[in-house]
């Protein structure tokens, strides 16, 4: 067996086990983890697609992930749309506000981009709370029904449980990591990554750095907007705080302990950081303080986080002599 | 590698999971709290964890219950479902609380609500304020969830009533933050007076931690309202009541204001004389319950008690007592024990679940005249 | 709906733009640092607010605990905030060089989180009124009313706003920081050292800060978050009145403050806090430079 298909068969094996974890475990907080990894992974790959790939710093994240929510609940509640119909046209919404925000600010700078993403979060927040008419204001939408969906041969399955979620939410997150994945190791990942590297260059080589930027944002705001029209029907309630800039916090730690621009460092962080700070029971107050040292100290001395520490010693292990024992 | 890795993080956390599962029936009951610590309502959380603690350290020190002693922990909301869920559902995982407490926001009660029932752990409710928690709850809905605080709807019918009666209740501003406080507010009111033909005259809301009210304070001023409901707390509430001075704003005030925290300089100058309000609580109500909890708190925490403080210790006394007429403090004995509670108030009445599971406690109308506050009348609610 | 009769609506317009102008030139003392800062440094500071609250924080304490005025405390709060801007500098913007708008925000935001969160810890969220004789009287003429702290707070803005007038077109400083801001490899030729003109725009930014938590001590509310919403205004305004060009950040806060105080006047108030928002995309999308050029006039 080569070096490939034994990453191959672990990488199998993991899924497996992830997806056998509810048949091993009756336990409903060790779902309602994976539930949460499932959903902030999604966010936080989405962010490094956009971030870390393509080199804009987006806050809009967490706007898509709002909007996607309350059109997938809304949708479902008051039009009566099946469950992926209404995450569909959830994420569509959010693809089109993300390519509306992408187009109009990227034409002058990427620091404009980042500036008029965080407004746009901010402004998301409001529509929540005060166009009551559309949704509902303050209150949200709560006691969101359990959706059913159709199987392929005629089955129907509710989704009422956590183990239904956590299979839900998890088969979509492999879905989106698996496009995430697609996208960063072939022709278009490059090109974003030379955008971020030199943006003239890669002009001069043909590359229309616009397109490939939208196609960023347009992806992870697809992705963010599908996976919170999901995640809410789980909460059974959705309401303004889905926007809360806490989210958006905590996504960028992920991404920045993970590695800007490392697909597996980010998804490792992601799983450490929704776990570890619920297991240990960390006062928020000192989680969140922890979190600003943990992000400046990353800014000033690693700015590689775990994904570029990994392809440092990995470079570093090529360039060492080999030595016959 | 990696997902090697991945797969060994995944045991060890079925592991550790599955540790804390199931103690036995000997040793602490332990009640479970969400609240929210952190963010923007986190002072409205401490007071919540403060007044349930409180009551759990008298409880203790007269022998507990069913001769165990009483525990509660605390887990962290932040005010937001999703956090809610995991706390709650990491509590109820561990199969050891005997009922769990609040949640403090509507929001986060409501999300909890589902998960309680699925494990059949009864819920109690002391400060969320949705209407729509009781309309969901006891006959016909989800039996596991009690709520305490009086629903503002009623209590507002209350308030309305006594304008209503000294020919005060027309021409009504409203302003108020765009929470499910401030919604319920200006929903319940515009409900009170619509039953004596009359409406708020005009409505606004403004976003938490606004500093700057000068505008539409500014603006209602010059609408020239008989009375300004003003549904405001925390920081926002002391900057609303300090513009509105600094405006000269020239009408009283009416809805839930917080009496006891207007600024002694402006209440002292009687600028808010023929301010009136409606509240579940005040520290200065005369009863001897109230003055020893009232002196128990301050004691102990250094500073005077809240609303907040009050429906969580009052809602873990009722808990508490539940417990007690339980037998064994199994969650669905508890339960039933919750639902035939006839418990004494410390503002002196006694308090029992509707069929909605929601109790009715009296609310309190203050009026300040001659820059002083005084309690002009008790109303059911 | 509006109030009756032409001297009635006079008075309440007047009311308004009297509000709006104080409240504009608040604004104005957050915004001018903020813009200070990236006009010379290139870097957006997430942490402004913080200054801000920090400011605030300490002139409470120092007027209610330690018993000293209003002047003295501002005097003193606007002096330790200029030494934590050296601090600052020195410690953590000093390192970053170059293309590094996106990890000057993070940096920035980590150190927001470390201040509002440690804030909250040390002092909770109870929110502390300064309650001096200043803070409930006020200056009334016919009809027009306007607290006396907030008139202190207007004169504090101006003074502020024409000291860094005079120090960035009188001074030697001032032209070596508005050298550095046109072209940084250039001011290096002729001789400029461009940290420690760095430094300095980063001391008189958080200064200013400092400053503006001082003066609105009696103004407002004093809690760990009331930084927080400030400064997102501020890069709003920042934005509209041109990145790095402090006086039109200055003239675009003036004029944010006039509007919204206007707007309260006859909208719903969350319309006043979307304005900001939506005024900043409005200027983005029309004029993308701002409405009064880009950066290199600080």
């Amino acid at each position: 067996m080569n070096a490939i298909s034994v990453r191959a068969l672990a990488f199998v094996i993991g899924l497996m086990v992830l997806f056998a974890i509810p048949k091993l475990t009756g336990n409903e907080y060790v779902l309602a983890l994976g539930i949460s990894f499932a959903a902030l992974s999604v966010l936080s790959g989405g962010l490094n697609l956009v971030y870390g790939y393509t080199g804009l710093l987006s806050f809009a994240q967490v706007g898509f992930f709002g909007i996607g929510s309350y059109t997938a609940a809304l949708l479902v509640t008051e039009q009566n749309w099946s469950l992926w119909s209404g995450v569909a046209a959830g994420g569509a919404l959010a693809t089109a506000v993300g390519m509306v925000i992408g187009y109009s600010s990227l034409r002058l700078s990427r620091h404009a981009f980042a500036i008029v993403s965080l407004s746009f979060a901010l402004l998301c927040m409001i529509v929540a709370r005060d166009w009551v008419s559309l949704t509902r204001g303050a209150m949200g939408i709560p006691g969101l029904p359990a959706p059913t969906i159709n199987l392929p041969g005629g089955m129907r399955w509710r989704i009422a449980q956590p183990a239904d979620f956590y299979y839900l939410l998890l088969g979509f997150a492999v879905f989106a990591h698996a496009l995430i994945y697609g996208v960063v190791t072939s022709r278009l990942g490059r090109a974003m990554r030379a955008i971020k590297l030199n943006e003239p260059l890669a002009q001069s080589q043909g590359i229309n750095p616009l397109a490939y930027k939208l196609l960023a944002i347009a992806l992870s705001a697809l992705l963010a907007g599908m996976v919170g029209g999901l995640f809410v029907f789980y909460l059974t309630i959705v309401d303004p705080s889905i926007f809360d800039f806490y989210y958006t916090e905590t996504m960028l730690i992920m991404v920045i302990i993970g590695g800007p621009g490392s697909f597996w460092g980010v998804l490792a962080s992601s799983a450490v950081l929704t776990a570890v700070p619920d297991l240990l029971r960390f006062t928020t107050d000192l989680r969140m303080v922890l979190y600003g040292v943990v992000l400046i100290a990353a800014m000033l001395l690693f700015p590689g986080g775990l994904g570029g520490w990994l392809h440092r010693r990995r470079v570093a292990r090529w360039r060492q002599p080999r030595v016959a024992p | 590698m990696f997902n090697m890795r991945l797969t060994v993080a995944a045991a060890a956390f079925v592991a550790l999971a599955a540790t804390g599962i199931a103690q036995a029936q000997t040793g602490s009951i332990i009640i479970g709290a969400s609240t929210p610590l952190t963010g923007g309502v986190a002072h409205f959380g401490q007071h919540a964890r403060w007044g349930a603690e409180l009551a759990v350290a008298e409880a203790n020190a007269k022998g507990g219950a069913l001769g165990r002693k009483i525990e509660i922990d605390f887990q962290d909301n932040r005010c937001n479902p999703a956090e809610g869920v995991k706390s709650v559902t990491q509590m109820l995982s561990e199969k050891k609380y005997a009922a769990i407490f609040d949640g403090l926001c509507s929001s986060v009660a409501l999300a909890i609500m589902p998960l309680i029932e699925r494990a059949g752990v009864p819920f109690i409710v002391a400060n969320a304020s949705a209407t729509s928690i009781a309309e969901r709850s006891g006959v016909g809905g989800n039996k596991w969830t009690f709520k305490v605080n009086p629903t503002d709807a009623s209590m507002l019918d209350a308030l309305v009533g006594w304008l209503d009666k000294e020919g005060k209740a027309a021409n009504i501003a409203f302003l108020g933050e765009d929470t499910d406080f401030g919604r319920a507010g200006s929903s319940g009111l515009e409900a009170a007076l619509k039953k004596r033909n009359q409406k708020l005259v005009m409505v606004d809301f403004f976003q938490k931690g606004t500093a700057d009210f000068t505008p539409v304070l500014t603006k209602i001023k010059a609408r020239k309202p008989a009375l300004l409901a003003l549904y405001a707390i925390d920081a926002d509430f002391q900057n609303t009541i300090r513009q509105w001075h600094g405006l000269g704003g020239g009408v009283p005030l009416t809805g839930r204001v917080l009496v006891d925290q207007v600024p002694k300089e402006i209440m002292a100058s009687g600028f808010l004389d023929g301010t009136t309000s409606v509240q579940p609580y005040d520290p200065s109500v005369d009863t001897p319950a109230n003055k020893t909890f009232v002196e128990a708190f301050t004691k102990k925490y250094n500073v005077a008690p809240m609303l907040i403080s009050f429906e969580s210790y009052e809602t873990i006394n009722i808990l508490i007592d539940a417990i007690r007429r339980s037998g064994n403090a199994s969650p669905a004995a508890i339960r039933d024990a919750l639902a035939t509670t006839k418990y004494r108030s410390i503002l002196g009445t006694e308090l029992e679940f509707d069929a909605n599971n929601l109790v009715h406690n009296n609310a309190i109308i203050f009026a300040i005249k001659g820059g002083k506050v005084v309690i002009i009348g008790m109303s059911k609610t | 709906m509006r109030p009756r009769g032409r001297s009635v609506d006079l008075n309440f317009y007047a009311q308004l733009l009297l509000n709006g102008i104080v409240i504009g030139v608040i604004y104005a003392l957050i915004a001018m640092g903020l813009s200070l800062i990236f006009g010379v440094l290139e870097i957006v500071n997430f942490a402004h607010g913080e200054f801000y609250m920090l400011g605030a924080m300490c002139a409470y304490f120092l007027t209610v605990n330690w018993g000293f005025g209003y002047w003295p405390a501002v005097l003193i709060v606007t002096a330790v905030a200029i030494s934590l801007g050296c601090v600052l500098y020195e410690a953590l913007l000093g390192s970053l060089r170059g293309e590094s708008f996106e990890r000057s925000i993070l940096l920035t935001l980590g150190l927001s989180m470390v201040l509002q969160n440690g804030a909250v810890f040390l002092f909770t969220t109870t929110p502390k009124m300064m309650a001096t004789g200043l803070s409930y009287s006020n200056i009334i003429v016919g009809e027009l009313r306007l607290p006396l702290s907030r008139l202190y707070a207007l004169g504090l803005g101006l003074a502020a706003f024409a000291a860094l007038y005079l120090t960035l077109y009188r001074t030697r400083v001032g032209k070596a920081m508005r050298g550095v801001a046109q072209n940084r490899d250039a001011a290096l030729m002729v001789g400029i050292d461009p940290r420690a003109v760095s430094r300095l725009a980063v001391a008189i930014g958080i200064g200013l800060s400092g400053l503006a938590g001082a003066a609105l001590a009696p103004v407002y509310a004093v809690h760990p978050l009331m930084g927080f919403s400030f400064v997102f205004k501020a890069f709003a305004i920042i934005i509209i009145g041109g990145l790095g060009n402090v006086s039109g950040a200055a003239i675009a806060a003036v004029m944010l403050g006039i509007l919204e105080s206007l707007v309260g006047g006859f909208l719903p108030l969350v319309m006043v806090d979307a304005l900001a928002f939506i005024s900043m995309i409005a200027v983005l999308l029309l004029r993308p430079q701002g409405l009064f050029g880009r950066g290199v006039r600080v």
